[in-house]
């Protein structure tokens, strides 16, 4: 017992310090709070304990751990990295105030969820979601309090979590692997763009378009979902796949739309050509020589959304924004919950286990699967809204097929089927490619430029090429890569599984005994008693 | 009676459609049909040969993607990247050998091709048969997706790899230090061996036919041809070919036949990717250029190829391969380059909708 609890205060406090010494002392404040709750949720869930004071003491070794390794890290950031990497260390009143902070949120909270663990199951329930709420909602205040500039990364992190949470109906509930879902996110974005934005002077406003936007999208999931049904799961990966490569080249190249109708304007003046009448026809013409989408140059600007108080969302506020896509997340999970355990969803299930069995049962694949497509396409569209009006310019290179497969690849981390392993696989991936990428550049770089380049000047060759591999932002589709191979290999059924789908993938295993996430974080909740 | 009307309806709207929309995405058909009638004879044969030319590479990437899928019924999706590393390991080599920019002899040339060709070969099926080994060969018994998912993975290591490795510029001087998104020139070795030799660059220059016809295109298309050929006889003449039939017939008889199936899938992977390499070498020297992301775009041409010839089914492949080029040249000729992409996976999804079994491939149930 002591020796796991120390165990796991290390790990928790390594995994903080690996962000702290990144980003500096004041991220201590943020980072303690977090490593906290993930402590009492975790190891903390295992402290059986009725009476809430005793659970929180058990906590208490390893939080001080946790926080120990934190301040540790923090401190040798300060006062060692920091020089190294050429940076003015801050000043050492900062930085005692910050830690302490740091620590005592991280022991209060690991305390506090702790405690909640010995509180009746409802109650438990209850009060993690206040105190998760809590979190999140002050979460944009204290980081521009700390002046940490994280909240416009985390509203990119939440729009992945919506397209992951649309994509997990498609891959996880109905388990059909879709590979262009970004075409969906796309077709989401320049519905808001053409509808929105000043250059076609249309004008809508943002709260319309993003339900028309939603339906569009959904709209042709139907349209490109309907000819890869008869397929089997890997040739509709590749057709999937296919679509999503057509999607943004279709929407680079309408800059110069003509839609004429053929019968009027070209084949009934070659009939009369070609007996000899001189008669004209009138050329019914919908649309000549449109431009579209603009091409390369993308829609910009793009409408924003309007509200009394607040006024109209600007760039450089991103709290408005961050609660905007909150409400969207909110509305979609209690919408894709419905759906998980609605006949349908036990439909998608059903066929995702044994199709032929399931239409033995009466489920109507085809029916099931196309409305997949179209649920899954719908919440990218509600990505795609969001994403155009807040980045306010949409080009068609940003919907490429790496945006698809960055989306499986937050699911499958974070577990196929179950929505808060989606939420999490979402941020860790996008925390990790928008947050910690950078900020790791930025320590390398400030780490070359001051120590090892100067130390491998007699080496031209080795200094170039050092300083020229030197970025990690380089290596991002290879951790995307590793992340999926490595899933594959040793974790198939993601960081947090759905208890259907772990038992598919282990089906063997099931009499062999608790596997070796069990023996760390206790026996999985079946999902349904969660809800 | 009603049936055939029912159907003459459904084609003249589905025609009306494409004659309708079909401008949006380049093909306009009273333009198309104006600018052939207008061109001279030649063009159409002209298109023709370098349809063949690209086709001959695309068919043997596509060769990769058909056995494998023969075998363990995988899309092998980092095929198209190892033939990616196939064209940098090319280029690397013939950078060392010291072909590039000094105008070498061409004693020095065809020397450093055939070591180019012989590296790039090795190199490639050791690093598919690794890809087995480390990303596909534990899957083997899980679910049909797993393994798909982590080829798809695999696709982005080595696509991240070749990034890295086009901005090596102490590697290979002539890549250039602007990093290594950019594409590369490959150089054009076949070009300056025609000229050293006296000849024109184009040899049927003085035949008066009016076709253009190069070493580029002749090496392609004799090395393809060549290399098809082998692979043919090799699968329908060998112990080893007899193996590997019999494993994409079924693999638990197999196994219980005596077969060692773990060698049978290795060297399947060895051969995909040797040939993957082969492609590499031919297609930097004919297209001249090296771009970390060309491995996707080839790769999807050539599983289509596949698709097309009827997947795990050798000479489908090959004439899958020519179609597909074909098809490319022609779109690119008469329809616009920026569309071709397009048209090629709207063949895919055609035949996969109304001739999932391809064109050679035995008609088969669907296999969930």
């Amino acid at each position: 017992m002591n020796n796991t609890s120390l165990r796991s205060g290390v790990i928790f406090g390594i995994l903080g310090g690996l962000v702290v010494f990144l980003f500096g002392a004041w991220s201590v404040m943020v980072i303690g709070v977090i490593i906290g709750l993930a402590l009492g949720l975790t190891f903390g869930a295992r402290v059986k304990e009725k009476d809430m004071l005793k659970a929180a003491q058990h906590e208490l070794v390893p939080a001080s751990v946790a926080a120990a390794v934190l301040v540790a890290i923090s401190l040798l950031q300060n006062f060692v990295l920091a020089p190294a990497t050429g940076k003015v260390p801050s000043d050492i009143g900062i930085v005692i105030a910050a830690n302490i902070v740091g620590a005592l949120g991280l022991i209060f909270f690991a305390g506090l969820t702790t405690a909640l663990h010995a509180l009746p199951p409802r109650q438990e329930q209850i009060g993690k979601l206040a105190l998760l709420a809590f979190l999140i909602v002050t979460f944009p205040f204290i980081d521009s309090f700390a002046g940490l500039r994280w909240t416009p990364q985390l509203i990119f992190a939440l729009i992945f979590v919506i397209l992951g949470l649309g994509l997990n109906i498609v891959v996880g509930y109905a388990g059909l692997l879709d590979l262009g879902y970004a075409a969906f996110f796309a077709i989401g974005a320049y519905t808001t763009g053409i509808l929105s934005s000043p250059q076609h002077d249309i004008h809508w406003n943002f709260w319309l378009v993003i339900w028309i936007a939603a339906a569009v999208a959904g709209i042709w999931g139907l349209i490109l979902g309907a000819p890869t049904l008869p397929l089997r799961g890997d040739y509709l990966a590749i057709v999937t796949l296919g679509f999503g490569e057509i999607v943004p080249v279709v929407f680079k190249n309408l800059t110069k739309v003509t839609i004429q109708d053929p019968i009027t304007c070209w084949i009934l003046p070659g009939l009369f050509r070609l007996f000899g009448s001189s008669t004209t026809t009138q050329c019914l013409t919908l649309m000549r020589d449109e431009d579209l989408t603009a091409g390369e140059r993308g829609i910009n600007p793009i409408g924003r959304p309007w509200l009394p108080f607040i006024g109209e969302f600007q760039s450089d506020n991103p709290i408005p924004w961050y609660f905007l896509i909150l409400a969207i997340i909110l509305l979609s999970i209690f919408l894709i919950r419905r759906l998980h355990n609605s006949r349908l969803g036990r439909a998608w299930m059903a066929i995702r286990e044994d199709e032929l069995a399931a239409a033995q049962m009466g489920i109507n694949p085809v029916r099931a699967k196309l409305l997949a497509f179209a649920m899954g396409a719908t919440f990218s569209g509600f990505a795609g809204a969001f994403y155009g009006a807040y980045i306010r310019g949409i080009f068609p290179s940003v919907f490429d097929f790496s945006v698809s497969i960055i989306v499986l690849c937050t699911i499958i981390l974070g577990g196929l089927g179950n929505i808060n392993g989606v939420i999490v696989g979402g941020l860790v991936i996008m925390g990790a490619d928008r947050l910690f990428l950078p900020a790791l550049k930025d320590f390398l770089k400030g780490l070359m430029d001051h120590t090892v380049l100067p130390a491998l000047a007699s080496n031209h060759t080795l200094q170039l090429a050092v300083s020229q591999n030197a970025d990690p932002i380089l290596y991002r589709f290879l951790l995307f890569g590793l992340t999926l191979v490595i899933m594959m290999a040793v974790r198939p059924e993601g960081l947090i599984p759905s208890a259907q789908r772990r038992a598919e993938l282990h089906a063997a295993e099931e009499l062999a005994g608790p596997t070796i996430e069990e023996e760390i974080t206790g026996p999985t909740v079946p999902e349904g008693k969660q809800a | 009676m009603r049936a055939i009307l029912q159907r003459l309806v459904i084609a003249a709207l589905a025609i009306y459609i494409v004659l309708l929309l079909g401008p949006i995405a380049g093909f306009d058909v009273p333009v198309i049909a104006a600018r052939i009638a207008a061109d001279p004879p030649q063009q159409l044969l002209q298109f023709f040969i370098i349809g063949i030319a690209n086709g001959s590479i695309i068919a043997i990437i596509a060769l990769g993607y058909t056995m494998v899928y023969g075998i363990i019924e995988l899309i092998n999706f980092a095929h198209g990247d190892v033939y990616m590393i196939g064209v940098f390991t090319a280029l690397t080599v013939l950078s060392v050998a010291g072909t590039i920019g000094t105008n070498p002899s061409p004693g020095r040339i065809i020397v450093a091709l055939v070591v180019a060709l012989v590296i790039a070969v090795v190199f490639c099926a050791t690093l598919n048969a690794t890809i087995e080994r480390l990303a596909y060969r534990r899957l083997r018994n899980a679910p049909r997706l797993a393994p798909l998912i982590s080829a798809i993975g695999m696709s982005f290591i080595l696509e991240n790899i070749g990034l890295i490795w086009a901005g090596q510029a102490w590697l290979i001087p002539s890549l250039g230090t602007t990093g290594g998104a950019s594409q590369k020139a490959f150089p054009d070795l076949l070009t300056s061996l025609t000229a050293q030799f006296g000849l024109d660059v184009n040899l049927l220059a003085g035949t008066g036919i009016g076709l253009r016809f190069t070493a580029k295109d002749l090496l392609v298309i004799v090395l393809a041809a060549v290399l098809m050929i082998s692979l043919r006889l090799f699968v329908q003449n060998t112990r080893m070919g007899k193996a590997m039939r019999a494993t994409a017939q079924n693999r638990d008889a197999a196994k219980m036949m005596g077969i060692d199936i773990d060698r049978v899938i290795t060297t399947t992977f060895l051969i995909g990717g040797g040939l993957a390499g082969a492609a590499g070498l031919m297609a930097g020297l004919y297209n001249n250029t090296a771009w970390w992301f060309m491995g996707f775009r080839a790769g999807l041409q050539a599983f289509t190829a596949a698709v097309l010839g009827g997947i795990g089914n050798i000479t489908g492949a090959m004439l899958g391969g020519i179609l597909i080029g074909l098809l490319a040249s022609f779109s690119d000729g008469y329809l616009n380059a920026r569309w071709t992409n397009a048209w090629v996976f709207t063949t895919l999804v055609l035949i996969l909708l109304f001739r999932p079994s391809g064109l050679l491939g035995e008609q088969v149930g669907q296999k969930a």
